[in-house]
């Protein structure tokens, strides 16, 4: 709660020098591709749809599912990470850097601080992929607790895309 | 064999939905010339899509519906401070502009 909080003053800062340089932001902003933000979007509510429906497996004690669902998650935030790496490398090619302009930075800032939160998004799944392969290790609890994790990654995706894509 | 949870698919279809709505508010809110034009509108718009989705992901994804109710009301609570200080601080910007 507290990493999302301290998540909202970054927005709150953006959307203030925002709104006192409009029409800076809008040109930056026009950089960007809105189909590959959507693209992305898809993709992380898809990883979590099916950690969602990983925790309701081992709820339910069936953990080849829930494994599969978990590694399935894996997967579409694999697809994330590559698409905007992808997304940094174009924006890099058409001369757009962290120093480019005020919109830039943040753009760099918030997507890069998004995508750490995914790296550890990475190990908290291989948590879960260690507590449902054992039948001695499984915590439910600790499913449940890596899954809002990553729930977590995915809602704070939802307002980085909103504010830097969208917003007007 | 665990039955498949058709309510976590509809979940997921709202989300998808309210995700593509931006490319419709994107298109109109272009002028003539494709260019992209600041508006307060859009703006409280899109922020408001994306905190109902980030609301629907607490109670659907996170199952935050079938917690007790202060879990409920806090992250409601939370939803309504995130609004309130994302839409004040454009404004704020916006006034002393």
């Amino acid at each position: 709660m507290f990493e999302t909080l301290v998540f909202t003053a970054y927005f709150g800062f953006y959307l203030f020098y925002r709104a006192r340089s409009p029409e800076l932001f809008l040109h930056a902003q026009a950089q960007l591709d809105l189909r590959i933000g959507v693209f992305n979007t898809l993709v992380l509510l898809l990883s979590s749809w099916s950690v969602a429906r990983c925790v309701q497996s081992a709820r339910a004690g069936a953990y080849r599912p829930a494994l599969k669902d978990a590694l399935l998650t894996a997967f579409f935030g694999l697809v994330f990470m590559c698409s905007k790496v992808f997304e940094w490398a174009r924006q890099i090619r058409m001369g757009n850097g962290f120093a480019t302009n005020e919109f830039f930075t943040y753009y760099y800032f918030l997507t890069g601080i998004h995508f750490v939160h995914l790296l550890i998004g990475f190990v908290v799944l291989g948590v879960v992929v260690y507590q449902l392969r054992s039948p001695a290790r499984r915590s439910q609890e600790l499913v449940e607790t890596c899954a809002t994790y990553w729930h977590t990654v995915d809602f704070l995706w939802v307002l980085i895309f909103a504010l830097l894509y969208v917003v007007r | 064999m665990i039955k498949f949870n058709k309510r976590l698919l509809v979940v997921w279809v709202v989300l998808a939905s309210l995700t593509l709505s931006y490319l419709w508010i994107d298109h109109s809110s272009q002028d003539q010339a494709g260019s992209l034009r600041a508006s307060a509108v859009v703006t409280s718009g899109v922020i408001v899509i994306a905190l109902i989705k980030v609301r629907i992901i607490f109670r659907e994804f996170m199952e935050v519906r079938r917690a007790p109710a202060l879990l409920c009301r806090l992250t409601d609570a939370w939803v309504i401070l995130i609004a309130v200080g994302l839409l004040g601080s454009y404004f704020t910007g916006m006034a002393i502009r």
